[in-house]
């Protein structure tokens, strides 16, 4: 059982992260050159228009007071309207519309990763020193040193050029108008939730590629850090003395050395998130994923600066919830954190 | 991820001690923080323009206080965790949690104090804080 004030001082921790990031944000969009107000009003707008615009954005205020309203708009969530991506429209719907997309991605790059991560980690320590696993380190260490960059288009172009299996790019087929059953913007879920057979067969098709780019790298951490973890958890007396009271080898490690070894292997899960969330942006990139990375990197090219900090808030609030969960995960695991 | 205590809780100081202990971290840093910052804004007032100084120094603090916030947030929330990884990967660093809390404490209140510093020339230079 999890205690109410353990969740509370996690849930705590979650000020200081966003006032860092908000912070940071701040600081680096107050140096980096360019004048916003410049931006809207546009090249060739007069001196007073831009002044107008400098004065209803707040811009000839003092800094720190800029900062302070900076600050409680960021606790809201109230980033303002994009000005330049999508010209009027309110930060939270951008983000509404694009962070399923990135969503989605991790979340499946996650499950690809947790699901051959574990079992090849445990292999691995089971079969220490054998062909298995030197096969596994291998491949291991090529997963953590292959860049997303070069990994995708070389997917790409196996599976969708040479093998023509998988589609090269897109969320799902241009056939289907996934916007008229969107609900929770995750496309897979949503044409399952419709019914949808067909379009949710699609949307898996694409969705294999970029998960798996993201899945492999995950994969790679994982399986090191299970294969470590249950080779100093096999290592312990009370394996040693299931295995002397005649318990099988497979019953010992899955039933007592599994939930022991997975505490650090479930940090680095968490921690590893944020990772998967810096290379969604690549992914997308790759495979032509409009999500969130991509708005964040397009918001910095252009200037759209309310937008890079609803994006870059996001990203901190989504890592530090994660974090929390791996958390309550850890204390359930081993209810000895919690004091 | 989890944050033990440095010590079991009996054997750990009283809670005013580590209060002065960390008021102390955080105050030297602060003082710090505005005297650098006094001096910079007051060198940039003799050779160049004071409003574009006072913003360039605002924003560098809160850079500097935004960047040790978070570090000391995230040593709190995983060194535990970085600690543990490092141990089971074998690549220990010598980096500890504790450690990384202190130095990010200074941090924090070494941008803290720039940013305050910042404050007090510039409403000076201004007239008024708001």
């Amino acid at each position: 059982m999890i205690s109410t004030r353990f969740v509370l001082k996690r849930l705590l921790l979650l000020v200081p992260v966003l006032v860092g990031v908000a912070s940071l944000v701040f600081a680096i969009l107050h140096l980096s050159p360019g004048d916003p107000a410049l931006t809207i009003a546009g090249e060739r707008a007069s001196e007073e228009f831009v002044q107008q615009v400098r004065e209803s954005l707040g811009l000839n205020d003092p800094i720190w007071v800029q900062y302070g309203r900076f600050l409680v708009d960021a606790a809201q969530f109230e980033f303002g309207e994009s000005f330049i991506i999508q010209r009027n429209t309110p930060v939270s719907e951008v983000l509404t519309n694009k962070l399923p997309v990135t969503l989605e991605l991790a979340i499946y790059g996650q499950l690809i990763g947790i699901s051959l991560g574990i079992p090849l980690g445990i292999l691995s320590a089971v079969k220490q020193d054998s062909f298995t696993d030197h096969t596994t380190r291998i491949g291991a260490l090529a997963g953590i040193s292959v860049p997303i960059f070069w990994s995708g288009p070389l997917l790409i172009l196996l599976f969708a050029q040479v093998l023509g299996w998988l589609p090269t790019s897109g969320r799902i087929s241009v056939l289907y108008n996934v916007e008229a059953i969107r609900v929770t913007g995750l496309v897979t879920v949503d044409t399952l939730l419709a019914g949808e057979w067909e379009m949710f067969i699609s949307a898996a098709r694409h969705m294999i590629l970029p998960a798996t780019v993201i899945g492999i790298y995950s994969m790679a951490l994982i399986s090191r850090m299970m294969r470590s973890s249950m080779l100093e958890v096999i290592r312990q007396d009370y394996m040693r003395t299931a295995r002397a009271k005649g318990q099988g080898a497979k019953i010992t490690v899955l039933k007592h050395g599994f939930r022991n070894a997975m505490i650090p292997v479930i940090t680095v899960i968490g921690i590893q998130f944020g990772g998967l969330l810096g290379g969604a942006v690549l992914t997308e990139t790759v495979f032509a994923i409009g999500g969130i990375g991509t708005l964040l990197v397009e918001a910095i090219k252009v200037g759209d600066y309310p937008i890079v900090q609803g994006t870059v808030l996001t990203f901190a609030f989504l890592f530090t919830l994660v974090n929390l969960g791996v958390d309550i995960t850890y204390s359930i695991l081993d209810p000895r954190i919690e004091q | 991820m989890s944050t033990a205590p440095e010590h079991p809780p009996d054997e750990r100081p009283p809670l005013t001690e580590r209060a002065t202990v960390r008021l102390h971290l955080v105050g030297t840093a602060l003082v710090v923080g505005v005297g650098v910052a006094v001096v910079a804004l007051v060198g940039s007032a003799l050779f160049g323009d004071v409003t574009a100084a006072v913003d360039t120094t605002f924003a560098l603090g809160s850079l500097v206080f935004g960047f040790g916030l978070l570090g000391w947030s995230g040593a709190v929330a995983l060194g535990r965790g970085i600690e543990a990884m490092q141990d089971h990967l074998d690549t220990r660093t010598g980096w500890t949690e504790p450690d990384a809390r202190r130095a990010m404490t200074r941090i924090l209140g070494f941008g803290l104090g720039v940013m305050v510093g910042t404050m007090l020339v510039g409403s000076v230079v201004f007239g008024s804080i708001f």
